[in-house]
């Protein structure tokens, strides 16, 4: 299954490849470079703020890092496909909704799983849920609780459940006409 | 003789799998002639009678012995009624199952260890170093862009200045959430750098409304993996879900900023 091999990070994250990765990086390399040819003190303004940014996400991190380690200790890819529910219900949607929040790694590893578990006849309302409910990431909530505030996690949170529930639904109802 | 033993996948080097009754897949094993296959368990939808479903398929292939992390007790009961030994608790891979049930260790193994309690209590030293090799290549993974985007922002933070950012943004709930939502739309990447690129904007002066709506796009609404969501998974059902998503983010925002105000008083 290509999503197992693929979960392992060494892919790159939304089909970014690593050349533009490298290419993304150079650029902003480079920014820094012709600003400090032209303007020392700014640059190093930019890179003050820079570090500035990375302390305020040194402890985020280590959290993100706790969490994707236990994730990955006692989820695996196998696990979420048994979540995974091929029921179009209410039932089936929450569960496609939990597998969606516990999955990690790229969208894009997803789609040869989800091909598959479509073809066994999967509708596309789970699969559609599954999907909107990768934006919740439990791994990288502390950063976003860093920036946000518990409050509007926990609101959004719950809001992009609902409204992944709605898209089920409405992809349901959809694959049936 | 054959063995049948609950997996999650359909290879020996799969896991055995907790639940006899709901597991994905039964690997059968021949002992006398090597001979083993991956069936997938009709079972495994975890519908009502999912266990008798497994039952059937165990007894319709003239299995003798179940090896599994738990069966029910009824699954069980049925199991040994026709002469089918269950052997549960079982825990690692399909072929360590199987060397164990060779040897006679799993009986001992059983009692000593019950499945539940397995898997907290009795984690392997090579399961906890996967573990931490899985997430260092993942975290690894997920640091030169963030590192780069970090270093775009410091930039961008001394050379922007926040007026002029903030009068990009009309100051319209509506049209600055349907920005944000083109924004995420558009930009793809882990949803860790939409959190600060987010929250960066904020302190700019730039509408919660726009910096939700681009949040949640950026992982539900994707552009740049269109082709790939298209090739997996047809074209209809790409463009209506991406649609859709990108629909359903202007309320999620909008309703989002709106029930924290109301929060916050």
């Amino acid at each position: 299954m290509n999503s197992v091999n693929r979960e392992n990070g060494r892919e790159t994250k939304a089909g970014i490849s690593l050349k533009g990765i490298i290419l993304f990086s150079i650029f902003v390399l480079a920014a820094y470079g012709i600003l400090y040819f032209f303007a020392p003190e700014t640059a190093l303004k930019a890179l003050k703020a820079s570090a500035k940014i990375s302390l305020s996400l040194c402890l985020p991190l280590s959290l993100v890092f706790s969490v994707m380690f236990l994730l990955n200790l006692f989820v695996r890819p196998a696990h979420i496909a048994g979540v995974f529910s091929r029921e179009a219900g209410m039932k089936g949607m929450l569960l496609s909704a939990a597998a969606g929040i516990i999955s990690m790694g790229p969208i894009f590893a997803w789609y040869p799983l989800m091909k598959k578990l479509r073809e066994e006849g999967a509708g596309e309302g789970p699969i559609a849920v599954f999907l909107y409910n990768r934006a919740i990431k439990p791994f990288l909530l502390p950063v976003m609780i860093a920036y946000f505030g518990w409050a509007y996690v926990a609101i959004v949170t719950i809001l992009t459940i609902l409204g992944s529930i709605v898209l089920g639904y409405f992809m349901s109802s959809i694959s049936r006409d | 003789m054959k063995v049948a033993i609950s997996a999650e996948g359909t290879t020996l080097g799969a896991a055995v799998s907790r639940r006899f009754g709901i597991c994905p897949y039964l690997i059968i094993v021949d002992l006398d002639t090597g001979e083993w296959e991956a069936v997938r368990n009709p079972g495994s939808s975890g519908k009502r009678g999912a266990g008798v479903e497994a039952i059937v398929l165990v007894l319709s292939k003239g299995v003798e012995a179940v090896v599994t992390g738990y069966s029910s007790p009824t699954a069980k009961k049925h199991l040994e009624s026709n002469g089918v030994d269950v052997f549960t608790g079982v825990s690692g891979t399909i072929e360590e199952a199987l060397e164990g049930y060779k040897k006679g260790e799993i009986q001992k193994t059983q009692e000593l260890k019950p499945a539940p309690l397995n898997r907290w209590l009795f984690l392997k030293t090579s399961t906890v170093a996967d573990a931490l090799e899985r997430s260092g290549n993942q975290f690894a993974a997920m640091l030169p862009i963030l590192f780069s985007v970090v270093l775009l922002l410091g930039l961008f933070n001394t050379l922007v200045p926040g007026k002029l950012l903030a009068s990009l943004f009309s100051g319209t709930a509506i049209i600055d959430t349907l920005w944000g939502a083109c924004l995420g739309s558009i930009i793809a990447g882990n949803p860790v750098n939409s959190y600060i690129i987010g929250g960066e904007l904020l302190k700019h002066g730039v509408s919660l409304f726009a910096v939700t709506a681009l949040i949640i796009t950026w992982v539900t609404v994707g552009l740049v993996q269109l082709p790939a969501e298209i090739a997996a998974l047809g074209r209809k059902f790409a463009l209506v879900r991406n649609a859709i998503c990108f629909i359903l983010a202007v309320p999620i925002a909008l309703m989002t900023v709106v029930i924290l105000n109301l929060i916050a008083g």
